[in-house]
Protein backbone atom coordinates (compact mmCIF):
# COMPACT_ATOMS: atom_id res chain seq x y z
CA UNK A 1 0.00 0.00 0.00
CA UNK A 2 1.55 3.23 -1.26
CA UNK A 3 0.99 6.40 1.50
CA UNK A 4 -0.06 9.96 -0.13
CA UNK A 5 3.41 12.02 -0.18
CA UNK A 6 4.37 14.08 2.62
CA UNK A 7 3.67 17.88 1.61
CA UNK A 8 6.23 20.47 2.65
CA UNK A 9 4.95 24.05 3.18
CA UNK A 10 8.34 24.30 0.92
CA UNK A 11 10.11 21.88 -1.31
CA UNK A 12 12.91 22.42 -3.43
CA UNK A 13 13.11 19.10 -5.70
CA UNK A 14 16.90 19.17 -7.91
CA UNK A 15 16.20 22.50 -8.72
CA UNK A 16 18.38 24.38 -11.09
CA UNK A 17 18.72 27.45 -12.65
CA UNK A 18 20.90 29.76 -15.07
CA UNK A 19 21.45 33.26 -15.77
CA UNK A 20 23.46 32.21 -18.47
CA UNK A 21 21.94 29.50 -20.78
CA UNK A 22 25.95 27.83 -21.09
CA UNK A 23 26.12 28.40 -17.23
CA UNK A 24 24.25 26.66 -14.61
CA UNK A 25 24.50 28.85 -11.64
CA UNK A 26 22.18 26.76 -9.01
CA UNK A 27 22.27 22.64 -9.94
CA UNK A 28 20.27 19.77 -8.39
CA UNK A 29 19.32 21.88 -5.12
CA UNK A 30 16.50 19.30 -3.16
CA UNK A 31 15.03 20.45 0.62
CA UNK A 32 12.66 21.15 2.32
CA UNK A 33 10.96 23.33 4.76
CA UNK A 34 8.30 22.52 7.25
CA UNK A 35 5.94 24.74 9.30
CA UNK A 36 7.83 26.56 12.31
CA UNK A 37 11.18 25.53 10.99
CA UNK A 38 14.25 28.02 10.74
CA UNK A 39 16.81 27.39 8.38
CA UNK A 40 19.80 28.87 8.21
CA UNK A 41 21.48 29.72 4.46
CA UNK A 42 24.85 29.68 4.57
CA UNK A 43 27.69 30.05 1.79
CA UNK A 44 30.69 32.02 0.28
CA UNK A 45 29.66 35.31 -1.72
CA UNK A 46 28.32 34.43 -4.76
CA UNK A 47 27.42 31.07 -4.20
CA UNK A 48 24.31 31.83 -4.97
CA UNK A 49 22.02 32.07 -1.38
CA UNK A 50 20.20 34.86 -3.22
CA UNK A 51 18.98 32.80 -6.24
CA UNK A 52 17.94 29.98 -3.95
CA UNK A 53 15.96 32.49 -2.03
CA UNK A 54 14.22 33.88 -4.74
CA UNK A 55 13.57 30.90 -6.77
CA UNK A 56 12.14 29.92 -3.24
CA UNK A 57 9.59 33.58 -3.62
CA UNK A 58 8.48 32.81 -7.33
CA UNK A 59 10.55 35.48 -8.77
CA UNK A 60 12.92 33.76 -10.65
CA UNK A 61 11.79 30.18 -12.33
CA UNK A 62 13.44 27.31 -11.55
CA UNK A 63 15.05 25.34 -15.40
CA UNK A 64 14.82 22.63 -14.37
CA UNK A 65 13.51 20.45 -11.69
CA UNK A 66 10.62 21.67 -9.07
CA UNK A 67 10.14 24.03 -6.51
CA UNK A 68 6.76 23.75 -4.65
CA UNK A 69 4.86 25.69 -2.14
CA UNK A 70 2.21 23.27 -0.49
CA UNK A 71 2.63 20.99 -2.74
CA UNK A 72 1.59 23.14 -5.63
CA UNK A 73 4.30 24.51 -8.19
CA UNK A 74 4.87 27.79 -6.81
CA UNK A 75 3.96 29.47 -10.04
CA UNK A 76 0.64 27.66 -10.16
CA UNK A 77 0.04 30.42 -7.37
CA UNK A 78 -1.88 33.72 -8.21
CA UNK A 79 0.57 36.78 -7.61
CA UNK A 80 -1.84 37.91 -4.68
CA UNK A 81 -2.66 34.47 -3.52
CA UNK A 82 1.18 33.69 -2.99
CA UNK A 83 1.78 36.86 -1.60
CA UNK A 84 -0.38 36.14 1.54
CA UNK A 85 1.40 32.67 2.18
CA UNK A 86 5.72 33.72 1.97
CA UNK A 87 7.17 36.76 1.74
CA UNK A 88 10.91 37.62 0.45
CA UNK A 89 12.84 40.74 1.66
CA UNK A 90 15.95 41.15 -0.70
CA UNK A 91 19.74 42.02 0.84
CA UNK A 92 19.60 45.65 -1.18
CA UNK A 93 16.88 47.36 0.32
CA UNK A 94 16.50 51.05 -1.54
CA UNK A 95 16.51 53.19 0.76
CA UNK A 96 16.26 56.49 -0.98
CA UNK A 97 12.32 56.03 -1.75
CA UNK A 98 10.41 58.85 -0.72
CA UNK A 99 8.05 57.37 1.70
CA UNK A 100 7.41 57.40 5.95
CA UNK A 101 8.00 54.67 7.94
CA UNK A 102 4.40 54.14 8.37
CA UNK A 103 3.77 54.42 4.56
CA UNK A 104 6.03 51.63 3.67
CA UNK A 105 5.19 49.07 6.61
CA UNK A 106 1.68 49.51 5.67
CA UNK A 107 2.22 48.56 1.62
CA UNK A 108 2.67 45.00 3.78
CA UNK A 109 -1.64 45.28 3.58
CA UNK A 110 -1.29 45.36 -0.01
CA UNK A 111 -2.37 41.65 -0.66
CA UNK A 112 -5.37 41.79 1.52
CA UNK A 113 -8.58 43.31 0.98
CA UNK A 114 -9.60 42.95 4.75
CA UNK A 115 -7.37 43.51 7.55
CA UNK A 116 -5.48 40.88 8.65
CA UNK A 117 -4.75 40.13 12.32
CA UNK A 118 -1.79 42.28 12.66
CA UNK A 119 -2.37 45.88 13.18
CA UNK A 120 0.69 48.74 11.24
CA UNK A 121 0.98 49.84 15.62
CA UNK A 122 2.18 46.59 16.48
CA UNK A 123 4.23 45.79 13.32
CA UNK A 124 6.08 49.46 13.76
CA UNK A 125 6.24 48.31 17.50
CA UNK A 126 7.59 45.10 16.83
CA UNK A 127 10.35 46.46 14.71
CA UNK A 128 11.19 48.88 17.23
CA UNK A 129 9.83 51.97 15.00
CA UNK A 130 7.07 53.42 16.62
CA UNK A 131 8.83 56.86 17.45
CA UNK A 132 9.33 57.28 14.16
CA UNK A 133 6.22 56.42 12.17
CA UNK A 134 5.78 59.65 10.74
CA UNK A 135 9.76 59.74 9.57
CA UNK A 136 11.19 59.45 6.06
CA UNK A 137 12.75 55.97 5.15
CA UNK A 138 15.41 58.70 3.61
CA UNK A 139 16.14 60.18 7.14
CA UNK A 140 16.68 57.18 9.55
CA UNK A 141 19.67 55.12 9.98
CA UNK A 142 21.13 51.98 8.14
CA UNK A 143 19.18 49.94 10.68
CA UNK A 144 16.37 51.41 11.19
CA UNK A 145 15.80 51.44 7.37
CA UNK A 146 15.96 48.07 7.65
CA UNK A 147 13.67 47.88 10.48
CA UNK A 148 11.50 49.56 8.27
CA UNK A 149 11.42 46.93 5.33
CA UNK A 150 10.86 44.31 8.07
CA UNK A 151 8.00 46.11 9.74
CA UNK A 152 6.64 45.91 6.23
CA UNK A 153 7.27 42.48 5.94
CA UNK A 154 6.08 41.50 9.37
CA UNK A 155 2.41 43.16 8.56
CA UNK A 156 2.20 40.99 5.16
CA UNK A 157 1.69 38.24 7.83
CA UNK A 158 2.86 35.33 5.21
CA UNK A 159 3.97 32.13 6.95
CA UNK A 160 7.27 31.60 4.83
CA UNK A 161 9.64 34.57 5.22
CA UNK A 162 12.57 34.44 2.87
CA UNK A 163 14.92 37.04 4.20
CA UNK A 164 17.97 37.95 2.66
CA UNK A 165 20.79 38.94 4.76
CA UNK A 166 18.27 40.94 7.24
CA UNK A 167 20.61 41.01 9.73
CA UNK A 168 23.67 43.39 7.90
CA UNK A 169 23.70 46.79 9.05
CA UNK A 170 22.32 46.06 12.09
CA UNK A 171 23.64 46.67 16.10
CA UNK A 172 24.09 43.30 17.63
CA UNK A 173 21.46 44.66 19.72
CA UNK A 174 18.72 44.93 16.53
CA UNK A 175 20.33 41.50 15.98
CA UNK A 176 19.42 39.81 19.10
CA UNK A 177 16.35 41.65 18.53
CA UNK A 178 15.26 40.62 15.34
CA UNK A 179 16.17 37.46 16.22
CA UNK A 180 14.06 36.96 19.20
CA UNK A 181 11.26 38.87 17.31
CA UNK A 182 11.24 36.11 14.40
CA UNK A 183 11.12 32.94 17.32
CA UNK A 184 8.36 35.49 19.10
CA UNK A 185 6.43 35.24 15.88
CA UNK A 186 6.79 31.52 15.18
CA UNK A 187 5.14 31.08 18.65
CA UNK A 188 2.87 33.05 18.12
CA UNK A 189 1.96 32.42 14.20
CA UNK A 190 3.94 29.04 13.76
CA UNK A 191 5.71 30.61 10.78
CA UNK A 192 8.85 29.00 8.77
CA UNK A 193 11.66 31.29 7.51
CA UNK A 194 15.12 30.52 5.20
CA UNK A 195 17.61 33.05 6.11
CA UNK A 196 20.92 33.72 4.15
CA UNK A 197 23.64 34.52 6.82
CA UNK A 198 27.24 34.99 7.34
CA UNK A 199 27.85 34.83 11.13
CA UNK A 200 28.48 31.53 12.31
CA UNK A 201 27.32 32.34 15.90
CA UNK A 202 24.06 33.45 14.45
CA UNK A 203 23.82 29.62 12.51
CA UNK A 204 24.01 28.38 15.77
CA UNK A 205 20.31 29.94 16.57
CA UNK A 206 18.77 27.82 13.48
CA UNK A 207 16.77 24.48 13.39
CA UNK A 208 18.76 23.50 10.51
CA UNK A 209 21.57 24.65 8.00
CA UNK A 210 21.83 24.60 4.32
CA UNK A 211 25.54 25.75 3.47
CA UNK A 212 25.57 26.01 -0.10
CA UNK A 213 29.26 26.18 -2.72
CA UNK A 214 28.90 26.94 -6.17
CA UNK A 215 25.08 26.54 -6.55
CA UNK A 216 25.43 22.87 -5.23
CA UNK A 217 24.19 21.72 -1.65
CA UNK A 218 27.47 20.92 0.10
CA UNK A 219 25.57 19.96 3.31
CA UNK A 220 22.50 20.32 5.58
CA UNK A 221 21.48 19.21 9.02
CA UNK A 222 21.42 20.08 12.60
CA UNK A 223 24.19 23.07 12.85
CA UNK A 224 26.63 21.59 15.28
CA UNK A 225 26.43 18.36 12.99
CA UNK A 226 26.88 20.50 9.94
CA UNK A 227 29.30 22.97 10.88
CA UNK A 228 33.04 21.12 10.95
CA UNK A 229 35.97 22.47 10.01
CA UNK A 230 35.86 20.05 6.81
CA UNK A 231 33.30 21.77 5.68
CA UNK A 232 33.77 25.64 6.98
CA UNK A 233 37.55 25.06 4.75
CA UNK A 234 35.28 23.56 1.88
CA UNK A 235 32.45 25.99 1.52
CA UNK A 236 34.45 29.31 2.96
CA UNK A 237 38.30 28.41 1.52
CA UNK A 238 39.16 29.12 5.28
CA UNK A 239 41.35 27.26 8.11
CA UNK A 240 39.22 28.08 11.00
CA UNK A 241 39.31 25.38 14.54
CA UNK A 242 35.02 25.12 15.77
CA UNK A 243 35.49 25.20 19.28
CA UNK A 244 32.74 23.34 21.76
CA UNK A 245 32.06 24.17 25.12
CA UNK A 246 30.45 22.12 27.80
CA UNK A 247 27.28 24.46 27.74
CA UNK A 248 26.95 23.29 24.42
CA UNK A 249 27.95 26.44 22.99
CA UNK A 250 29.66 26.53 19.67
CA UNK A 251 32.49 29.13 18.51
CA UNK A 252 35.02 29.71 15.65
CA UNK A 253 38.74 29.86 16.46
CA UNK A 254 41.17 31.55 13.82
CA UNK B 1 -6.31 62.90 3.77
CA UNK B 2 -9.51 62.81 2.66
CA UNK B 3 -10.10 66.55 3.95
CA UNK B 4 -7.15 67.79 1.99
CA UNK B 5 -8.02 66.38 -1.49
CA UNK B 6 -11.53 67.77 -1.10
CA UNK B 7 -9.69 70.93 -0.57
CA UNK B 8 -8.04 70.68 -3.42
CA UNK B 9 -10.82 69.67 -5.19
CA UNK B 10 -12.42 72.92 -3.80
CA UNK B 11 -9.26 74.88 -4.86
CA UNK B 12 -8.99 74.33 -7.85
CA UNK B 13 -12.96 74.62 -9.08
CA UNK B 14 -12.31 78.22 -7.69
CA UNK B 15 -9.42 78.66 -10.22
CA UNK B 16 -10.97 77.05 -13.31
CA UNK B 17 -13.98 79.79 -12.44
CA UNK B 18 -11.15 82.62 -11.77
CA UNK B 19 -9.56 81.94 -14.98
CA UNK B 20 -12.60 81.34 -16.64
CA UNK B 21 -14.44 84.69 -16.06
CA UNK B 22 -11.44 86.80 -15.08
CA UNK B 23 -9.49 86.80 -17.54
CA UNK B 24 -8.01 89.85 -19.38
CA UNK B 25 -10.85 90.86 -19.75
CA UNK B 26 -13.52 90.31 -16.28
CA UNK B 27 -16.79 89.08 -16.75
CA UNK B 28 -19.12 88.45 -14.00
CA UNK B 29 -20.75 84.91 -14.30
CA UNK B 30 -24.27 86.98 -13.13
CA UNK B 31 -24.88 89.61 -15.77
CA UNK B 32 -23.20 88.38 -18.75
CA UNK B 33 -24.50 90.35 -22.07
CA UNK B 34 -24.62 88.11 -25.44
CA UNK B 35 -21.31 88.62 -26.68
CA UNK B 36 -19.89 88.34 -23.49
CA UNK B 37 -21.74 84.88 -23.01
CA UNK B 38 -20.26 83.70 -26.82
CA UNK B 39 -16.74 84.70 -25.28
CA UNK B 40 -17.32 82.47 -22.44
CA UNK B 41 -18.52 79.46 -24.59
CA UNK B 42 -16.82 79.64 -27.74
CA UNK B 43 -13.68 80.90 -26.33
CA UNK B 44 -12.61 80.84 -22.81
CA UNK B 45 -14.68 77.94 -21.49
CA UNK B 46 -12.80 75.32 -24.35
CA UNK B 47 -9.23 77.03 -23.84
CA UNK B 48 -9.62 76.61 -19.70
CA UNK B 49 -11.03 73.41 -20.25
CA UNK B 50 -7.88 72.26 -22.72
CA UNK B 51 -5.68 74.33 -19.88
CA UNK B 52 -7.36 71.57 -16.96
CA UNK B 53 -7.07 68.56 -19.01
CA UNK B 54 -3.81 68.99 -20.23
CA UNK B 55 -2.07 70.48 -16.80
CA UNK B 56 -3.65 67.09 -15.59
CA UNK B 57 -2.37 64.69 -17.71
CA UNK B 58 1.01 66.67 -17.25
CA UNK B 59 0.59 66.49 -13.46
CA UNK B 60 -0.84 62.59 -13.30
CA UNK B 61 1.92 61.40 -15.87
CA UNK B 62 4.56 63.39 -14.27
CA UNK B 63 3.63 61.28 -10.78
CA UNK B 64 3.28 57.70 -12.13
CA UNK B 65 6.87 58.65 -14.21
CA UNK B 66 8.51 59.13 -11.24
CA UNK B 67 7.30 55.76 -9.77
CA UNK B 68 7.59 53.69 -12.59
CA UNK B 69 11.13 54.80 -13.42
CA UNK B 70 11.86 55.68 -9.99
CA UNK B 71 13.92 58.60 -10.66
CA UNK B 72 12.56 61.87 -9.11
CA UNK B 73 14.06 63.94 -11.95
CA UNK B 74 11.67 62.16 -14.65
CA UNK B 75 9.03 63.94 -16.00
CA UNK B 76 6.47 63.32 -19.35
CA UNK B 77 8.46 64.45 -22.15
CA UNK B 78 11.70 63.07 -20.75
CA UNK B 79 10.58 59.56 -22.80
CA UNK B 80 10.99 61.91 -26.10
CA UNK B 81 7.04 61.16 -26.80
CA UNK B 82 6.71 64.84 -26.67
CA UNK B 83 9.74 65.11 -29.04
CA UNK B 84 8.42 62.64 -31.38
CA UNK B 85 4.37 64.38 -31.31
CA UNK B 86 6.48 68.13 -31.78
CA UNK B 87 8.33 66.25 -35.09
CA UNK B 88 5.14 65.73 -36.79
CA UNK B 89 3.06 68.44 -35.66
CA UNK B 90 6.17 71.19 -36.72
CA UNK B 91 5.99 69.22 -39.99
CA UNK B 92 2.48 69.33 -40.58
CA UNK B 93 2.44 73.09 -39.26
CA UNK B 94 5.50 73.92 -42.10
CA UNK B 95 4.10 72.29 -45.28
CA UNK B 96 0.89 73.42 -44.34
CA UNK B 97 -0.96 69.97 -44.42
CA UNK B 98 -4.34 70.39 -44.01
CA UNK B 99 -5.92 67.09 -44.64
CA UNK B 100 -8.17 66.98 -41.67
CA UNK B 101 -9.21 70.46 -41.25
CA UNK B 102 -8.98 71.40 -37.74
CA UNK B 103 -7.76 68.29 -36.55
CA UNK B 104 -4.73 68.30 -39.06
CA UNK B 105 -2.01 69.17 -36.53
CA UNK B 106 -3.35 67.51 -32.88
CA UNK B 107 -3.69 64.14 -35.19
CA UNK B 108 -0.41 64.49 -36.48
CA UNK B 109 0.62 65.14 -33.02
CA UNK B 110 -0.75 62.43 -31.66
CA UNK B 111 0.67 60.02 -34.26
CA UNK B 112 3.96 61.49 -33.88
CA UNK B 113 3.58 60.81 -29.95
CA UNK B 114 2.64 57.44 -30.33
CA UNK B 115 4.80 56.57 -32.65
CA UNK B 116 7.71 57.85 -30.50
CA UNK B 117 6.10 56.18 -27.30
CA UNK B 118 6.85 52.63 -29.62
CA UNK B 119 9.89 53.58 -30.19
CA UNK B 120 11.10 54.07 -26.54
CA UNK B 121 8.96 51.25 -25.59
CA UNK B 122 10.74 48.96 -28.32
CA UNK B 123 14.39 49.78 -26.82
CA UNK B 124 13.40 49.99 -23.33
CA UNK B 125 11.80 46.29 -23.83
CA UNK B 126 14.52 43.26 -22.52
CA UNK B 127 13.54 39.73 -21.21
CA UNK B 128 9.50 40.36 -21.30
CA UNK B 129 9.00 43.64 -19.80
CA UNK B 130 10.67 47.47 -19.51
CA UNK B 131 13.50 48.26 -17.69
CA UNK B 132 13.82 51.37 -15.92
CA UNK B 133 16.99 52.62 -17.13
CA UNK B 134 16.60 51.32 -20.65
CA UNK B 135 13.16 53.79 -21.02
CA UNK B 136 15.14 56.36 -19.76
CA UNK B 137 18.17 56.40 -21.57
CA UNK B 138 16.14 55.34 -25.08
CA UNK B 139 13.89 58.43 -24.28
CA UNK B 140 16.65 60.82 -24.17
CA UNK B 141 18.43 59.59 -26.89
CA UNK B 142 15.20 59.28 -29.27
CA UNK B 143 14.36 62.74 -27.82
CA UNK B 144 17.74 64.34 -29.35
CA UNK B 145 17.08 62.68 -32.35
CA UNK B 146 13.43 64.14 -32.29
CA UNK B 147 14.54 66.96 -31.89
CA UNK B 148 17.73 67.45 -34.18
CA UNK B 149 15.21 66.13 -37.10
CA UNK B 150 12.95 69.36 -36.08
CA UNK B 151 15.78 71.63 -35.91
CA UNK B 152 16.14 70.73 -39.25
CA UNK B 153 12.75 70.94 -40.62
CA UNK B 154 12.33 74.83 -38.92
CA UNK B 155 15.54 75.16 -40.20
CA UNK B 156 14.09 75.40 -43.75
CA UNK B 157 11.05 76.83 -43.30
CA UNK B 158 9.68 80.35 -43.80
CA UNK B 159 9.32 82.79 -41.00
CA UNK B 160 5.57 82.76 -40.73
CA UNK B 161 5.21 79.34 -40.25
CA UNK B 162 8.46 78.91 -38.05
CA UNK B 163 6.80 81.58 -35.50
CA UNK B 164 3.47 79.18 -35.69
CA UNK B 165 5.59 76.26 -34.85
CA UNK B 166 7.87 77.97 -32.41
CA UNK B 167 4.12 78.96 -30.45
CA UNK B 168 3.17 75.38 -30.57
CA UNK B 169 6.09 74.04 -29.11
CA UNK B 170 5.91 76.20 -26.09
CA UNK B 171 2.18 75.65 -25.37
CA UNK B 172 -0.23 77.39 -27.82
CA UNK B 173 -3.68 76.91 -25.96
CA UNK B 174 -4.95 79.65 -28.20
CA UNK B 175 -5.91 76.38 -30.67
CA UNK B 176 -7.99 74.99 -28.10
CA UNK B 177 -11.37 74.10 -29.92
CA UNK B 178 -14.19 72.23 -28.67
CA UNK B 179 -14.24 69.91 -31.34
CA UNK B 180 -10.89 68.37 -30.23
CA UNK B 181 -12.05 68.59 -26.25
CA UNK B 182 -14.20 65.29 -26.17
CA UNK B 183 -10.92 63.25 -27.81
CA UNK B 184 -8.34 64.61 -25.75
CA UNK B 185 -10.66 64.39 -22.60
CA UNK B 186 -11.33 60.28 -23.23
CA UNK B 187 -7.70 59.59 -23.08
CA UNK B 188 -6.97 61.57 -20.03
CA UNK B 189 -9.66 61.13 -18.35
CA UNK B 190 -8.81 56.84 -18.84
CA UNK B 191 -5.31 57.40 -18.32
CA UNK B 192 -5.72 59.03 -15.14
CA UNK B 193 -8.16 56.53 -13.85
CA UNK B 194 -6.08 53.68 -15.07
CA UNK B 195 -3.36 55.29 -13.11
CA UNK B 196 -5.23 55.65 -10.10
CA UNK B 197 -6.55 51.92 -9.91
CA UNK B 198 -2.60 50.95 -10.60
CA UNK B 199 -1.56 53.33 -7.59
CA UNK B 200 -0.88 50.76 -4.88
CA UNK B 201 1.54 48.64 -7.40
CA UNK B 202 3.20 51.56 -8.26
CA UNK B 203 3.90 52.37 -4.94
CA UNK B 204 5.08 48.69 -4.77
CA UNK B 205 7.31 49.36 -8.00
CA UNK B 206 8.91 51.91 -6.52
CA UNK B 207 10.67 49.98 -3.71
CA UNK B 208 11.91 47.63 -6.78
CA UNK B 209 10.72 44.68 -8.63
CA UNK B 210 11.41 41.71 -6.09
CA UNK B 211 9.56 43.77 -3.53
CA UNK B 212 6.71 44.35 -5.88
CA UNK B 213 6.54 40.92 -6.85
CA UNK B 214 6.69 39.81 -2.98
CA UNK B 215 3.88 41.93 -2.41
CA UNK B 216 1.95 40.87 -4.73
CA UNK B 217 2.01 42.51 -8.32
CA UNK B 218 3.79 41.22 -11.30
CA UNK B 219 6.17 44.12 -12.09
CA UNK B 220 6.66 43.97 -15.61
CA UNK B 221 2.83 43.56 -16.25
CA UNK B 222 2.19 46.73 -14.20
CA UNK B 223 5.04 48.72 -15.64
CA UNK B 224 3.48 47.91 -18.82
CA UNK B 225 -0.07 49.05 -18.18
CA UNK B 226 1.02 52.54 -16.59
CA UNK B 227 3.44 52.93 -19.31
CA UNK B 228 0.67 52.79 -22.06
CA UNK B 229 -1.29 55.01 -19.98
CA UNK B 230 0.92 57.38 -19.06
CA UNK B 231 2.11 57.92 -22.83
CA UNK B 232 -1.31 57.85 -24.51
CA UNK B 233 -2.06 60.67 -21.47
CA UNK B 234 0.83 62.86 -22.67
CA UNK B 235 0.06 62.09 -26.60
CA UNK B 236 -3.41 63.51 -25.73
CA UNK B 237 -2.39 66.68 -24.05
CA UNK B 238 0.67 67.19 -26.64
CA UNK B 239 -2.41 67.02 -29.35
CA UNK B 240 -4.68 69.38 -27.29
CA UNK B 241 -2.21 72.25 -27.08
CA UNK B 242 1.60 71.57 -27.70
CA UNK B 243 3.91 71.26 -25.07
CA UNK B 244 3.98 72.76 -21.89
CA UNK B 245 7.19 71.77 -19.66
CA UNK B 246 7.73 71.61 -16.02
CA UNK B 247 4.40 71.09 -14.87
CA UNK B 248 5.19 66.89 -14.98
CA UNK B 249 8.36 67.71 -13.41
CA UNK B 250 7.65 70.62 -10.77
CA UNK B 251 3.71 69.39 -9.56
CA UNK B 252 4.56 65.79 -8.31
CA UNK B 253 6.95 66.92 -6.09
CA UNK B 254 4.92 69.82 -4.74
CA UNK B 255 2.31 67.27 -4.44
CA UNK B 256 4.19 64.96 -2.34
CA UNK B 257 4.86 68.08 0.36
CA UNK B 258 1.57 68.38 0.45
CA UNK B 259 0.06 64.89 -0.10
CA UNK B 260 3.02 62.85 0.69
CA UNK B 261 4.46 59.99 -1.29
CA UNK B 262 1.45 57.56 -1.54
CA UNK B 263 0.78 58.07 -5.01
CA UNK B 264 -3.09 56.87 -4.41
CA UNK B 265 -3.17 60.55 -2.57
CA UNK B 266 -0.48 61.63 -4.87
CA UNK B 267 -1.66 60.99 -8.36
CA UNK B 268 -5.10 63.19 -7.90
CA UNK B 269 -3.32 65.83 -5.99
CA UNK B 270 -0.78 65.90 -8.89
CA UNK B 271 -3.58 65.79 -11.61
CA UNK B 272 -5.42 68.68 -9.73
CA UNK B 273 -2.59 70.84 -8.69
CA UNK B 274 -1.29 70.11 -13.06
CA UNK B 275 -4.58 71.62 -14.00
CA UNK B 276 -4.58 74.71 -11.37
CA UNK B 277 -1.26 75.64 -12.56
CA UNK B 278 -1.47 75.72 -16.58
CA UNK B 279 -5.08 77.42 -15.76
CA UNK B 280 -3.20 80.19 -14.04
CA UNK B 281 0.05 79.93 -16.58
CA UNK B 282 -2.28 80.83 -19.30
CA UNK B 283 -4.21 83.47 -17.41
CA UNK B 284 -0.95 85.25 -17.22
CA UNK B 285 0.38 84.07 -20.27
CA UNK B 286 -2.61 85.71 -21.77
CA UNK B 287 -2.97 89.15 -19.17
CA UNK B 288 0.81 90.44 -18.50
CA UNK B 289 1.48 91.81 -22.11
CA UNK B 290 -2.18 91.93 -23.28
CA UNK B 291 -3.53 91.93 -26.52
CA UNK B 292 -0.13 89.91 -26.59
CA UNK B 293 -0.21 86.70 -26.00
CA UNK B 294 2.59 84.85 -24.08
CA UNK B 295 2.74 80.77 -24.43
CA UNK B 296 1.62 79.04 -21.16
CA UNK B 297 4.36 76.70 -22.04
CA UNK B 298 6.74 79.74 -21.63
CA UNK B 299 5.48 80.70 -17.98
CA UNK B 300 5.52 77.41 -16.44
CA UNK B 301 8.93 77.26 -17.61
CA UNK B 302 9.72 80.66 -16.23
CA UNK B 303 8.23 79.39 -12.82
CA UNK B 304 9.58 75.54 -13.14
CA UNK B 305 13.33 76.12 -14.20
CA UNK B 306 14.22 78.27 -10.88
CA UNK B 307 11.93 75.22 -9.28
CA UNK B 308 13.74 72.30 -10.99
CA UNK B 309 17.19 73.93 -9.74
CA UNK B 310 16.39 74.03 -6.33
CA UNK B 311 14.85 70.68 -6.58
CA UNK B 312 19.12 69.34 -7.43
CA UNK B 313 20.06 71.11 -4.57
CA UNK B 314 17.80 69.03 -2.25
CA UNK B 315 19.85 65.62 -0.34
CA UNK B 316 16.60 64.72 0.13
CA UNK B 317 14.54 64.40 -3.28
CA UNK B 318 17.29 62.74 -5.22
CA UNK B 319 17.67 59.72 -2.34
CA UNK B 320 21.62 61.19 -1.80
Amino acid sequence: MSSAPEVHMLDFNDAAFSYDKHMPFIRGVSFSVDNGEFIGLLGANGSGKSTILKLAGGILKASAGEVKLWGKPIASYGNRDRAKLLSYLPQMLDTGIPFTVRELASMGLYPYDIMPGISVEDALEAAGLKEKSGAHISSLSGGEKRRAYIAMTLLQGAGLLLLDEPLANLDIKYQIELIKLLKNLREKRGISLIMALHDINTAMQFDRLIVIKEGRLLGSGRPESVLTKELLKEAFDVEVEIKREDSGGVYIKY
Amino acid sequence: MKLKLVLITFISAAVFLFALFIGPEPMSPFNMSGIEKEIIFSIRLPRVLVSLFMGMALGASGAVLQGILRNPLADPYILGISSGAALTAAFGIITGLSLFGIFTVPLLAFIGAVIAGIFVGAMGWKRGGFWPERLLLAGVGLGFLFSSLLMLILSISSDAKLKRAALWMFGDLSLADWSIIPFGFIFIAAGIAVSLSKAKALNALMLGDDLAHSLGFSPKRERFILFISVGLMTAASVSLGGMVGFIGLLIPHTGRFIAGSDSRALIPVSALGGGMLLCIADLIGKSVLSPVELPAGIITAVLGAPYFLYLLRRRDVLGA
